[in-house]
């Protein structure tokens, strides 16, 4: 019976064994438990404390949690930011997914060509830094500039032109938009070579059935992808719950105008760093990043007994 | 190919040429304009450069005014010497735990994949303190080290499947040619990773190459700044400088889309190879 | 060149037995195929003579020295693969030079045996190529040539030919036994083909849920299966069974009849009256007659014609089908009524457990 882990371990002496598994696991589990775990470990315990002007550090117990979500001073840009991030990530959901799917499924279509091409440059945005793309962005929507007005102004739209990086009732959206505009390449590569594990003579059987393309899409092959649209969308979950750069580079750690496009991400970065309004706090800072913590738990757990088990893969 | 099916196809091109456009148009005139006088980037801004319009002045003020080749330098190291290490323990990692059996494997495994999904950033309180009290802030090695703890429980997810998909005959013949457990994995196992290095540079490394965050609060001098944080502060302090800020803006995209175009066959090959589903 | 001996091996993975004590003696130079169905064991077998499995319990002697606790590379054993695992980033002398470099043999004895090993197998133009620039027959000879270079006491063969074409695998198969004959070594040999067992095999071992059914000579077993597993496995078609009972015993002669097939008197001893038997005839003992020692009749359903001859699928009238196979031009014609006849000493009868019922027949 072949099994995937080899039984050679069973004749080894136990010395010999530990050895191996010291030189092969070693490295990796130090440098990964010193400088991830830990420091995570760490910060949890470090939001149950508070420090004084002084600097010295007392147990408070889950006080820094009640401050959090009681004191208004606390909660309200808390609950603020957490509403944005939700914002943020429906986007994502509602726009990116829908998009890398269709495109998927249009450069999986049998016998198309230039797909190489395609391919290459819709996934390029992905390859950038978020600072540049942000920034290439608030440009590009400028009316300083006048790239994207005028580009609406052709097509006959110019009066849908506003600044809508500026506008309180808009940043918050666009900023979604550019985030989509740059990651879309990711649900759409992992969707796309999801598709192609899809073996051809199913496709071709469904075709001898007389299926269309758009129905083999929505009836056989959409269906057979659907645990790779889940994973994807605890992926953008993780991502969004947890993203920064892009409103810092754009917006600056102040995420404005009035807040409107604060995250969780730059309200952590704003609580421990501080900024022009008020002084860094790190035992704060941690109990913040223990509640994203919690949230981003929360989020997979649900994913792994909800979704998970509820999708069925099914073997080619 | 009748009238129909050439209607469809051609209306299936339409479609991915104008959302082509959508995803390199951006770019292109971000680059495009960087290249050209202060006038003509707001006179019409959709035109290449001519020789009228041609001009540098936006580089050398870069140049001038940051530190632009200590970045590169500085991402550079940082990013091939985590990849080295990401890459060398990753891989020795995935060997040990899927060949050898051993007690808690299945716990170690999934100790390790917290790291997939739980962002390393939480702990950011926990990383300044510990490298203030060590010395490393402000040093590309704290950088260094952070990010190959970030990288590695992706890196060895992947790389896992990968050695699985090497015939398990392979390690049982080079056992009974006498070749020791350590020359197997660095002799027979490791050269046949090859094609798993674009993949794991997909998921692990290109985002050390763009990361914003660490860099931010890990480093505070020019001397150890990366591409991504001395562009995004030069950008800060140079908003107005439209000539300057676009040739930044151009000097963090070029290389990473010459490296891309250069390389992405085999990046795409390794993101749909079948070995992330 | 050594023997090999395996006491009371068993392996369980978990509450599953692969192996449930297996005995077998392996004598020096001798040419053995394990045989059997896939899921047998047989692989396993071979793994854990190889050192790659560890056993549950058990010994294995390999040249006399117990070698239940070596490392595969200690037990002077060498391994061709049914993938023929030839490292895909080394050409074909590093291919053969590889494990030795870590064995402590001297570059130029290194060379000596390559030299030899690649005149033997025929590879002297292909040693500086890649695997992925060779064709199946040609990695399946370097994976010999792997295997003989380290000069091992004991070979093992794990279904070294499923992985090549038809017609390579027959000149495949006659260069294994010219190499045999050639270097006089220990060769134990899996495979789940019987043609390749029958043809290479000084002795088979028969092999069924992680049992050994039968050891002996290919013709033996052929002849005299033990059991009716042997039976059925060993032969193709496979032998037709019939249920029968004794019916009466006089003077050491046992009756036996059954549904199907005439009644027919067995030289055995060993009978009482009212034992459950199986009667079992091949089918290429069956041949059209009137009367014979055994008789079965019926009507013909289906011929399938090969050539040289043909199978005729024969419905009997207890509604059984049996196959007979059918030499020369005249084939049967389907509807026909036929009767096919067999010689007593190709009758084989098993008891209800299932074990041959020795005869004067088989003297």
């Amino acid at each position: 019976m072949p099994e995937s882990v080899s039984n050679i371990t069973a004749q080894m002496p136990r010395a010999k064994l530990a050895g191996l598994l010291l030189f092969f696991l070693g490295p990796a589990v130090a440098i990964y438990t010193l400088f991830s775990i830990y420091p995570l470990v760490a910060t949890m315990a470090l939001s149950t404390y508070t420090s004084d002007p002084s600097g010295a550090r007392y147990f408070v117990g889950l006080a820094n949690f009640e401050t959090l979500l009681g004191d208004a001073l606390w909660s309200k840009p808390f609950w603020n930011a957490f509403g944005n991030n939700l914002i943020f990530f429906a986007v994502h959901m509602c726009v990116q997914n829908p998009i890398g799917i269709a495109l998927a499924g249009l450069l999986s279509l049998p016998g198309l060509r230039l797909k190489g091409f395609y391919r290459t440059v819709m996934f390029l945005p992905t390859m950038l830094s978020v600072v540049i793309v942000g920034f290439s962005w608030n440009l590009i929507l400028s009316p300083l500039w006048g790239v994207a007005s005028g580009a609406l102004k052709a097509v006959g739209l110019g009066s849908l032109f506003a600044p809508w990086l500026g506008l309180e009732s808009s940043a918050l959206v666009t900023l979604s938009l550019i985030s989509v505009w740059q990651f879309v390449g990711i649900p759409m590569m992992l969707i796309y070579a999801a598709l192609l594990n899809i073996p051809e003579e199913l496709i071709d059987a469904a075709r001898v059935d007389g299926l269309g393309h758009f129905r083999i899409f929505f009836h056989i092959k959409l269906p057979l992808v659907l645990p790779t649209i889940s994973l994807v969308s605890v992926l953008t979950f993780v991502a969004n719950f947890n993203a920064f750069d892009l409103i810092y580079s754009v917006k600056g750690a102040l995420a404005g105008p009035n807040f409107a496009t604060d995250i969780l991400g730059t309200f952590f970065y704003r609580t421990f760093f501080g900024n022009q309004l008020q002084l860094g706090n790190p035992t704060m800072g941690s109990a913040v990043a223990t509640v994203m913590f919690f949230i981003i738990l929360l989020g997979l757990c649900l994913y792994l007994f909800l979704v998970q088990r509820r999708v069925r893969r099914y073997a080619f | 190919m009748t009238a129909e099916q050439r209607a469809k196809s051609l209306s299936v091109h339409l479609v991915l040429i104008a959302y082509s456009v959508l995803a390199v148009g951006p770019i292109l005139l971000v680059v495009m304009n960087s290249f050209k006088v202060r006038s003509a980037i707001f006179g019409s801004p959709l035109a290449l450069p001519d020789a009228t319009t041609f001009s540098l002045v936006g580089y050398e003020k870069v140049f001038r005014s940051s530190h632009i080749l200590t970045y590169y330098s500085n991402s550079l190291i940082v990013t091939l010497v985590s990849m080295a290490l990401v890459l060398l323990f990753g891989a020795m990692a995935a060997w040990a735990l899927t060949e050898y059996r051993f007690r808690g494997s299945t716990a170690l495994a999934l100790f390790l994949s917290i790291g997939i999904m739980v962002p390393i950033r939480l702990g950011s309180v926990a990383i300044l303190n510990m490298m203030r009290s060590a010395g490393l802030n402000d040093t590309l090695t704290a950088l260094v080290l952070v990010y190959v703890a970030q990288g590695l429980p992706m890196s060895i997810f992947i790389l896992s499947e990968f050695i699985q998909q090497i015939p398990k005959d392979l390690r049982d013949a080079a056992r009974c040619d006498g070749v020791p457990e350590t020359r197997i994995f660095f002799e027979v196992v490791a050269p046949l990773l090859r094609p798993a290095i674009a993949t794991v540079a997909v998921f692990t490394i290109v985002p050390i190459w763009n990361d914003l965050w660490f860099p931010l609060i890990l480093t505070s001098s020019d001397s150890t700044h990366t591409v991504t944080l001395g562009v995004q502060q030069f950008l800060g302090q140079y908003i107005t400088d439209w000539n300057s800020v676009l040739a930044a803006l151009s000097m963090a995209i070029l290389p990473v889309v010459l490296i891309y175009v250069i390389l992405s066959r085999q990046l795409i090959a390794g993101l749909t190879s079948g070995a992330v589903k | 060149m050594a023997n090999l001996r395996i006491e009371h091996l068993n392996k369980r993975y978990g509450a599953t037995t692969v192996l449930n004590d297996v005995n077998l003696d392996i004598e020096d130079g001798e040419f053995v195929v394990l045989v059997g169905p896939s899921g047998c064991g047989k692989s396993t077998l071979l793994r854990m003579i190889a050192g790659l499995d560890g056993a549950s319990g058990g010994d294995i002697q390999i040249a006399g020295k117990l070698v239940n606790t070596l490392a595969p590379a200690e037990r002077g054993i060498a391994m061709v693969f049914q993938s023929y695992a030839l490292y895909p980033h080394m050409n074909v002398r590093k291919n053969m030079t590889f494990g030795l470099k870590f064995t402590g043999v001297p570059p130029a004895e290194r060379d000596r045996r390559v030299a030899e090993a690649a005149r033997m197998l025929r590879l002297d133009e292909l040693l500086e190529r890649y695997p992925r620039d060779l064709s199946g027959g040609q990695r399946q000879r370097v994976a010999i040539g792997r295997a003989i270079v380290r000069e091992p006491a004991v070979f093992l063969f794990d279904e070294p030919l499923s992985n090549l074409d038809a017609a390579l695998r027959v000149s495949t198969r006659v260069e294994i036994a010219n190499l045999h004959r050639m270097l006089k070594s220990t060769i134990v040999y899996v495979t789940h083909d019987q043609v390749e067992a029958m043809t290479l095999a000084d002795r088979i071992v028969v092999m069924n849920k992680g049992c050994i059914e039968q050891v002996g000579r290919p013709l033996d077993l052929y002849y005299a299966p033990a059991n009716l597993f042997v039976a059925g496995f060993i032969g193709s078609p496979a032998m037709n069974f019939f249920e029968a009972k004794v019916g009466s015993v006089e003077g050491g002669c046992a009756r036996i009849s059954g549904p199907g097939f005439r009644s027919f008197d067995l030289p055995a001893t060993s009978l009482k009256v009212g034992d459950s038997l199986t009667v079992g005839v091949r089918p290429e003992h069956l041949g059209r007659g009137e009367d014979g020692p055994f008789a079965v009749e019926g009507v013909v359903e289906l011929v399938e014609r090969l050539g040289e001859a043909s199978f005729a699928y024969v419905r009997r009238a207890d509604d059984r089908l049996f196959v007979a196979e059918v030499r020369g031009r005249q084939t049967p014609t389907p509807g026909e009524r036929a009767t096919l006849i067999a010689a007593a000493r190709d009758v084989h009868v098993f008891d209800a457990a299932g074990l041959r019922v020795t005869t004067q027949n088989d003297a």
